[in-house]
């Protein structure tokens, strides 16, 4: 038997998170996982994230992994790879496989942090060679660079769906389509708009019906449906594809919970049964604690703070950190709030606290929302969701949008975030304190563009892609359209290029005009090509060259 | 297929090969790698045949957790091909059904 | 009606076959398991358990509140049972 203070199992976001909070605190921390290599999913999020200068905003999922494992390492985690943990008897001894045999580790304090699992979508030709989850998928391409497929179809636009589709992209696939059963994406818009202008179709009210094909996926229908989710008769279609990728949500899990025999409560808005833990992340049963994606579907940034309350937590119950951890888990906790501000943070906001209320056996009531600022500005947003792409109208309307003048005056940025997410490195990345986001860091991006120069150091650090640069001024009879690409091959500067609207149209004849990748974009390259004056507003980028 | 070259992971490090057979073709995979990328880069979309209806599988989740794409390794049935990497000289076969055992010690 | 399909991947069961076994009295996920298998093989349940409690609540009007997973015991994750012989106290 091995023993230790705190054994963390699953070294994701959320179990790096705890272990490094409960080492710094002087705790003996022994972090483990059943994968060969820690991280979790964050070495399979090549993208850049969401979230302010405290949640690593605009750091690549990768190079967050990377930081935290230093950090792991630094602050003395015992980490143990590639040894499953298959079980859990009372809320102290974990049974797990080392060295060829079952061996046991007790522990004072136990945090669980396994994630979640992917959702499963049964139709006829399911079980078929080339239908697979998106995680699957993203494993396949970012971690073991292998290409799953060549021609995709997506099933469900939420972010999962949105970003693993722009990933199969930038690994050189196709994306023949994303489809979506509800009426409207579920994912953010600026991911959606990605794959929007790279000529991607996102088809709402559509559920797939079969998998075709004898050894592999050869082809695949596709069908619309009614409010009820019922298929339309006579609209089926059918898409030749060679893989299906299924992206329709994920659940806690929770296995080693239901077996140590911790309370659990069902809540749809976290993904369905979570265990029920109080303000410092611990379950019924003392000395358990959970964190991340185990207590209710969020993401990582999230799934880091819990990590760290519940490593502060554990470790301030073996009485480490002594005053200091009251003032460091209201930190925490005050972070977390901020990422769940927001029209899509607060349906978490009030799980997260009905998941309180039933921990303290007091069943908090489900309250409408607040018909407050949020909620308005929501609605306001709800035509562009639909699949991402933003109308002239709507855009015209955004704070981030300057004015038609302004426009006529020279080089400035051009901000095409609709959505409240909690995101702003924009804020940051601008020299000349152009843009602002406040009072929350769920606001929409305000553009003040006289202060703006059209610098454009606002567009790489965007992670949603969502900031372009138009020069109205750049000769008599062209504009200057600046864009975030990230795709290979990069366009070579003088050559001919097809210009594409958000829709991925291609609308005009553009010249390459510069070509921007300095390490500082941290791979983020922006493009800036010369077009006819009258696409100004509708050119957001370029069609991708054929295939390497 | 490989992803050789990618706009954010940069070029495919030169790692080094090592060589096994599926189902008695020799086949080159890259050090570190799991059985599955191997297969897979080489066009391989099969790795077992299901007992009762006979159907093709391949994978499904590719994190270990669905067993969708266990193949016969090494003579041993059901092993968890994304979850397991690559050696020299390993002897990777479809497996047809609940396959068959070629050791009786492991 | 659609067309039927493999809802348990790793015991091939049919949706027809778990409905039939609702229909035969099954009210809780551990009853379609002992009924039809579906959920007791290799990843024991993974993958296919939320499909099935969809299934269960829309045949027997439960909320899916009130359908709890099955019984997970040790070892929740596959191991080799060889493993298992001379576990340490």
């Amino acid at each position: 038997m091995h023993e230790v203070e705190i054994a963390v199992v699953g070294a994701g976001p959320a179990g790096l998170s705890a272990a490094i909070e409960a080492a710094r605190a002087g705790a003996k921390v022994l972090l483990l996982d059943e994968n060969r290599k820690p991280g979790g999913q964050l070495f399979k999020q090549i993208h850049k994230f969401f979230g302010s200068k405290a949640h690593y905003a605009a750091v690549r999922g990768i190079d967050i992994g990377c930081r935290l494992l230093d950090e792991a390492q630094e602050s003395g985690v015992e980490t143990w790879l590639n040894i499953p943990v298959w079980g859990l008897f009372g809320n102290h001894t974990l049974a797990v496989i080392r060295d060829g045999r079952a061996q046991t580790v007790r522990a004072k304090k136990i945090i669980l942090a396994t994630g979640a699992s992917e959702n499963a979508l049964s139709f006829p030709g399911w079980t078929l060679p080339g239908v697979m989850t998106a995680g699957a998928a993203q494993t396949m391409m970012n971690i073991h660079r292998v290409l799953p497929g060549q021609r995709v179809l997506m099933v469900g636009a939420g972010n999962i769906g949105l970003i693993v589709s722009y990933q199969l992209l930038q690994a050189g696939g196709e994306v023949v389509a994303v489809i979506e059963a509800m009426d409207q994406i579920g994912g953010y818009a600026v991911h959606a708009a990605k794959i929007r202008r790279a000529g991607v179709p996102i088809l709402v009210s559509h559920t797939i019906r079969e998998a075709h094909g004898r050894e592999q996926v050869e082809a695949a229908t596709i069908v619309q449906v009614d409010e009820q989710m019922q298929p339309i008769p006579g609209t089926e279609r059918r898409l030749g594809v060679d893989t299906v990728c299924l992206a329709v949500g994920l659940t806690p899990l929770a296995e080693l919970g239901w077996m140590a025999g911790c309370g659990f409560a069902y809540i749809p808005d976290l993904g369905g049964f979570v265990p029920l833990h109080d303000e410092n992340m611990e379950t019924t049963l003392p000395g358990l604690y959970v964190a991340g994606d185990i207590t209710g579907i969020e993401e990582a940034n999230s799934a880091m703070e819990e990590g760290r309350l519940a490593g502060l937590a554990a470790a301030e119950a073996l009485g480490y950190l002594r005053e200091e951890a009251i003032s460091r888990k209201a930190e925490v906790r005050q972070r977390l709030d901020s990422l769940r501000l927001g029209p899509f943070g607060e349906k978490r906001q009030r799980a997260k606290e009905r998941l309180l209320g039933e921990c303290r056996g007091q069943l908090a009531k489900q309250e409408p929302p607040d018909v407050s600022k949020s909620c308005q500005d929501l609605t306001r947003s709800r035509i562009t969701v639909v699949t991402g792409v933003l109308s002239l109208e709507e855009l015209a309307g955004s704070p981030g949008y300057p004015s038609q003048e302004r426009l006529r005056s020279g080089k400035v940025a051009v901000i095409e975030c609709m959505q409240q997410i909690p995101c702003d490195p924009c804020v940051g990345a601008c020299p000349r304190g152009a843009i602002s986001i406040a009072p929350t860091i769920t606001d929409l991006p305000v553009l003040d563009a006289e202060k703006c120069n059209g610098c454009g150091l606002c567009l790489p650090a965007c992670p949603g892609l969502a900031i372009f640069l138009v020069d109205l001024t750049f000769s008599p009879t062209e504009t200057l359209v600046a864009f975030p690409y990230e795709y290979l091959p990069l366009p070579k500067v003088g050559t001919e290029v097809e210009a594409v609207d958000r829709e991925g149209h291609v609308v005009a004849r553009g010249r390459v005009v510069r070509v921007q990748n300095p390490p500082r974009y941290d791979r983020t390259p922006v493009i800036s090509i010369a077009i006819p004056k009258e696409f100004a507003q509708v050119v957001r980028s370029i069609k991708r060259s054929g295939k390497r | 297929m490989r992803v050789v070259d990618h706009p954010i992971l940069g070029k495919l490090p030169e790692g080094r090969t090592v060589e096994i057979t599926f189902d008695g073709h020799p086949l080159e995979a890259l050090e570190g790698e799991p059985i599955l990328a191997a297969l897979l880069a080489h066009g391989i979309q099969r790795c077992r045949t299901t007992v009762k209806r006979r159907e093709p599988r391949w994978f499904y989740c590719g994190i270990g957790r669905c067993t969708d794409c266990v193949m016969i390794v090494n003579g041993i049935p059901n092993v968890r091909t994304c979850v397991t990497t690559v050696g020299a000289g390993m002897k990777i076969e479809t497996q047809e059904g609940l396959g068959r055992w070629e050791r009786a010690d492991a | 009606m659609i067309e039927d399909k493999v809802l348990c991947r790793c015991e091939e069961v049919l949706e027809s076959e778990i409905r039939e076994a609702i229909q035969a009295g099954a009210r809780t996920l551990h009853g379609v398991k002992i009924r039809t298998r579906a959920g007791m093989g290799l990843c024991q349940g993974q993958t296919c358990q939320r499909l099935i409690a969809r299934i269960l609540a829309e045949e027997t009007g439960q909320s899916p509140a009130e359908i709890l997973p099955a019984t997970y015991r040790p070892p929740c994750r596959p191991i080799n049972l060889s493993f298992l012989s001379g576990v340490e106290g």
